[in-house]
């Protein structure tokens, strides 16, 4: 099966396309294309990683196009890291899309969305399989394309079409880093493959500095596509899409995909300390300002996409501080337990037609089986002991500390305070309490709650494949046989660390169990409503703004000025030019007054000047 | 074999005929001869196509006639002063051809609803379309400047008859600035003959490169570096080049969409066609030194075409000036003087040509439709005419550089090419490809996506038939994207000639 990996990307690709042309035919059962369609490149994933786990990684190439004396090659290539993410991003696309044939129920442009989704995964397989960091652009910006058109799926809402455009433009800025390090490292040393830039690297072909600046490009593009401090407010507003949407791009796959990047780009940055740090730092400020403006805000799914970019800045932080398998092992317990809860919140949001959680409440008795998975993913992702999210975060709470980066260890111990209040914030002021507003269907539909089914037993049980008790199972399976990736499989780290996490967890949801079922602690006991601080968290730190006021303003006043210079310097140049010659058109006519003396004139004076001219020069032009 | 493209050239002459001896009134007629006439020299470079692809060499092809001869120096050297009739293709003109045939076609197509005078307007189609086969086909300056003009003329009338409110201002502008193009590149053909005794591209680049032929009168260094700047010139207005671009906004938003269509898809393109066969062809030293000035102003065009685009309240004026940013890529490409580069702007002339043309033909679908091109008067189109939204969309992504679309090849190769030479100037151009996301989003989001208006219910979409261009177009282009070495591999002997005349 190795050998045709490539089927993958395309079986989805395939479905997307018959949709495309016969979905007005097809009505609903589009639906079940695209899940089949899915359905059997997960199938193939699985084979590939059970293939993998056993063999040496795979790569087949052909030429793509011949420029100068280069070879720019297309392909596809198997290695430990992409048949996870193949298998993860099939089983989440196939999940979701069974999810969707519920949820979506009853819309008119059914098909068109069965198109994207399979558009999209088609892409995010395509981005996993790259071989070289061209091709992996070149779908970096499909899956773009991908989440534009589900951003905008909705695209008669005003705030559908502002998202949508907001996504593409904000991480095409990040984008435009990532192709420039591409460049730059194709004329370093002279590819695009991933294994040849790795063997310059090694061999000290690209000095220091340069490698830094490389390595900060690249970044850029991760920080744009994972919605890390700067470039995250795109993030947010992108849960203007349909939720099946929200879970399968906006948490599980694309948003990692800049997660995936610097995984995968690992070597170039563990050349550059200052790019580690970088890294490393982003993701830990992210980590924590994310979560706290999730601490605030009202909007169900917007607090989940605060919590996406705050787990995201975990991933970043523990690749920056060298947990190679850390960032990994959360890219995937995230994926399902991320997804598991905006599914939840889907339905949640199905069943009542609401995304304020300020009316929700006392849900928990009316969807029996909704509420339980969405504790699952609650208590999965504030780290509480045996669950998966608990080993992940573990993992990466143990590499910063093994790191000695003890401030950001620290910031991350506090954001898993942060995060599992927020989230059970969350999860009580939907379940607990009183109704607040009347629910129209009681459960959702069968098709809807099994993918949510498996996610929550994946939400589970994922975390077994790393635990110090165990054994590393996921990050051997990682490093072994690639000779590039100087990690060890597993950091170990001092025991209290585990403990500790736990308590600050726990102590997260008892704070929350306090303040919204127990009400024995003022809602006013963190942050008072009214303040200065509750202010700047709603407003999100008032980034969009300040970006509207720079760089909005800018572009506009730029524009502006090219505009006058167009109106008022050409403008006045071409005037001035057509004036000339109008006047010198009407003198001319003057002179033309019938006189055949003056013409006699003339022409004898210019004869004589052009006779001067030749006994001068002897000939003018030379 | 060597009729061949003299058949392919003036094959249109067959519309024509049909088209004279067809009543003025008969406008269903006049509209299908208009379209038949255009298939013959469709259907020829198709066969040479067919020819390139199974193996033959391009050179069987060449024509070469006596044709017009000056003076009697035939006993000195029956070259002499003499300018044949010469036809030639290689894979660069190859390309050219059959993306000048197939727009024609399309346009031909879009040129239903031409509301007047349908005879006229046909016969001047058809002799633009001889026009622009010639260009790229003609193998000495006379012959190429002579095909040259007849462009020009046939566009004039197009745009100043059958074109929008202000048709007369621009075309008149439109005659003006390549006039005195036009005007420029005679001075240096004539120069050229004038001391050379010959205009055969193939004779002025042995003498001008490698020298050691007996000329009539010497050129020296300076007269060639004057030659190349006039040569360039000329082709900048054609571009165009900022500041020399005003002329081409004009006649993008006044001249019949058809006619558009095939004068941002094709007629921009001899431009860069001129600049790279003729500038860098003849002139290869030359044009190394001027390079530098070359990309800088790739640059300014570049992103100061996308800022203009960026607050346009048309929409054509919109795709106008993004003409003019994605012209700008060209010349980023060639002035980088790298194989990459240079491969990327010849590239984005074909990518561009698709691209443009796809875009024009749906603009001028929506004119139809709305009777306006105002973003503003638009908006929400997506719910009523959800098919002719899509195809927009795919156009503006197209033309924003997505890859998998040509355009995305052509702008990475240039931008890949000018990183090598000048790395700080690549920086700050980059910035324009944010920009193009930035103005296409902005421009086709507020016509197509947000609420529907209430005059545009009752609007109905494309037919199958109506699709079938937008189809072709984005099929090329899609296409070309995906495996750029369909179009790379006819392109690699032209390239390779070139990056060996600058020495690289």
């Amino acid at each position: 099966m190795m050998e045709n990996a490539w089927l993958i990307p395309l079986i989805p690709l395939f479905s997307s396309v018959i949709l495309l042309i016969f979905g007005k035919q097809l009505r609903e059962s589009a639906a079940y294309i695209g899940i089949l369609a899915v359905l059997v490149s997960f199938i193939c994933s699985v084979i590939v990683l059970v293939e993998r786990i056993d063999a040496p990684t795979y790569k087949q190439e052909i030429v793509w196009l011949v420029t100068g004396e280069v070879n720019i090659t297309a392909g596809f290539e198997v290695t430990a890291l992409n048949t996870l993410l193949l298998v993860m991003v099939s089983l989440v696309s196939c999940l979701v899309q069974i999810y969707s044939k519920g949820y979506m129920e009853g819309e008119k442009r059914f098909s068109i969305f069965y198109t994207y989704l399979g558009f999209f995964t088609f892409a995010m397989l395509g981005l996993v399989l790259s071989p070289n960091l061209l091709q992996l652009y070149f779908f970096w910006e499909l899956v773009g394309l991908g989440s534009f058109l589900l951003i905008g799926f909705y695209f008669y809402k005003k705030e559908a079409k502002e998202a949508a455009k907001k996504a593409f433009i904000m991480t095409r800025i990040g984008d435009l880093g990532l192709l420039i390090a591409i460049i730059l490292l194709f004329w370093k040393t002279g590819s695009f493959d991933f294994q040849e830039i790795f063997s310059s690297i090694g061999a000290g072909e690209i000095s220091g500095g340069m490698l830094t600046l490389i390595a900060l490009l690249l970044f850029a593009g991760a920080v744009g596509k994972s919605g890390q401090f700067p470039l995250h407010s795109w993030l947010p507003d992108a849960m203007e899409g349909p939720t099946p949407v929200s879970a399968l791009i906006h948490a599980a796959t694309m948003v990692a995909a800049g997660v995936y990047l610097v995984a995968v780009t690992f070597p170039i940055f563990s050349a550059s300390s200052t790019a580690m740090e970088t890294v490393a730092v982003i993701g830990g400020f992210t980590a924590i300002f994310a979560a706290s403006i999730a601490l605030v805000q009202k909007d169900i799914k917007r607090i989940l996409a605060y919590s996406t970019i705050s787990q995201l800045g975990y991933m970043m932080l523990a690749l920056g501080t060298a947990g190679y398998t850390a960032g990994i092992f959360h890219l995937l317990t995230h994926a399902f337990f991320k997804a598991l809860l905006f599914l939840a919140a889907g339905s949640i949001i199905h069943a009542i037609h609401t995304q304020d959680i300020y009316k929700m409440g006392g849900l928990w008795k009316k969807m029996r089986l909704t509420s339980p998975l969405f504790l699952i993913g609650a208590l999965s992702i504030s780290g509480v002991p045996l669950l998966s999210g608990f080993f992940s975060k573990d993992e990466i709470l143990v590499s910063a500390w093994v790191n000695g980066n003890f401030l950001l260890f620290w910031i991350a111990m506090i954001t898993a305070f942060l995060t599992s209040f927020y989230v059970f914030r969350l999860f009580f002021l939907i379940f607990t309490g009183q109704p607040k507003t009347e629910v129209v269907s009681k459960e959702s539909p069968f098709s809807m709650v099994l993918p949510m089914g498996i996610l929550g037993i994946l939400a589970v049980c994922s975390g077994y494949i790393q635990t110090p008790w165990f054994g590393s199972y996921l990050g051997e399976f990682l490093v072994k046989g690639n000779k590039f990736l100087l990690v060890p499989a597993h950091s170990e780290g001092p025991a209290w660390i585990m403990a500790a996490a736990a308590v600050f967890s726990l102590s997260g949801i008892l704070l929350a169990y306090l303040i919204y079922v127990k009400q024995t602690i003022s809602r006013n006991f963190l942050i008072k409503e009214g303040s200065f601080i509750n202010t700047t968290l709603i407003n999100k730190y008032f980034i969009d703004e300040t970006y509207y006021f720079t760089v909005g303003k800018t572009v506009k006043g730029l524009a502006l000025f090219c505009s006058y210079i167009e109106r008022f310097v050409i403008g006045g140049f071409e005037w001035a030019v057509t004036g000339t010659i109008r006047s010198l058109g009407s003198a001319g006519a003057r002179l033309q007054s019938g006189q055949v003396q003056v013409y006699g004139v003339a022409v004898f004076a210019g004869l004589a000047v052009l006779v001067i001219i030749y006994a001068l020069t002897g000939g003018l032009i030379r | 074999m060597t009729f061949l493209l003299s058949v392919l050239v003036f094959s249109p002459i067959l519309g024509i005929l049909l088209l004279l001896l067809t009543s003025k009134q008969h406008e269903s007629n006049l509209k299908m001869f208009g379209f038949i006439g255009t298939v013959p020299p469709l259907l020829v470079s198709l066969i040479l196509y067919q020819y390139y692809a199974s193996g033959a060499s391009l050179a069987d092809f060449t024509i070469k006639n006596n044709w017009i001869r000056f003076g009697n120096l035939s006993q000195y050297d029956a070259k002499l002063f003499t300018v044949d009739y010469e036809l030639a293709i290689d894979g660069f003109s190859l390309v050219l051809v059959l993306m000048t045939a197939l727009l024609t076609s399309l346009a031909a197509f879009a040129s239903h609803s031409i509301k007047k005078e349908w005879k006229g307007y046909f016969v001047l189609l058809l002799f633009l379309e001889i026009g622009m086969l010639g260009v790229f086909t003609a193998q000495n300056l006379v012959l190429f400047f002579l095909f040259f003009e007849l462009t020009l003329i046939s566009a004039f009338f197009l745009v100043g008859k059958w074109g929008f409110a202000e048709k007369e201002k621009a075309a008149y502008s439109f005659l003006l600035y390549n006039g005195i193009g036009s005007a420029i590149l005679l001075i240096v053909i004539m120069i050229l003959f004038a001391r050379a005794g010959t205009t055969n591209i193939q004779a002025l680049t042995h003498i001008i490169t490698i020298g050691g032929v007996p000329t009539i009168a010497p050129i020296s260094a300076t007269m060639k570096y004057a030659l190349l700047v006039g040569l360039v010139a000329a082709f900048a207005i054609k571009l165009p080049i900022f500041p020399m671009h005003r002329w081409m906004v004009m006649v993008h938003v006044e001249a019949p969409t058809p006619i558009v269509m095939l004068h941002a898809g094709v007629l921009l393109k001899i431009g860069a066609y001129g600049m790279i066969r003729f500038g860098m062809g003849i002139f290869p030293e030359q044009f190394k030194s001027v390079a530098i000035y070359l990309a800088v102003l790739g640059v300014i065009n570049f992103l100061y075409g996308a800022f203009m685009a960026f607050i346009q309240t048309d929409f054509k004026r919109v795709l106008a000036y993004s003409s003019i940013s994605h012209m700008g890529v060209v010349l980023i490409g060639l002035g980088s003087l790298q194989a990459a580069g240079v491969q990327g702007a010849v590239f984005q002339v074909v990518s561009h040509g698709l691209i443009a043309a796809l875009l024009f033909y749906l603009v001028g679908i929506i004119q139809e439709k709305t009777d306006t091109s105002l973003i503003s008067d638009l908006g929400g189109l997506a719910k009523t005419v959800p098919r002719l939204s899509g195809w927009l969309l795919a156009g503006s992504f197209a033309s924003l550089g997505l890859p998998g679309m040509s355009g995305f090849v052509s702008e990475f190769l240039a931008f890949l090419g000018l990183f090598k030479s000048e790395p700080w100037l690549a920086a700050i151009g980059s910035i324009g490809i944010v920009m193009t996301a930035v103005y296409m989003l902005r421009a086709v989001l507020d016509i197509t996506f947000g609420k529907e208006k209430e005059k545009y219910e009752h609007l109905t979409d494309l037919n199958w038939l109506q699709q079938i261009p937008a189809g072709i177009l984005l099929l090329l282009i899609v296409s070309i994207g995906v495996y750029p070495s369909l179009l790379g591999e006819p392109l690699q002997r032209t390239l390779d000639a070139i990056m060996i005349g600058i020495g690289r």
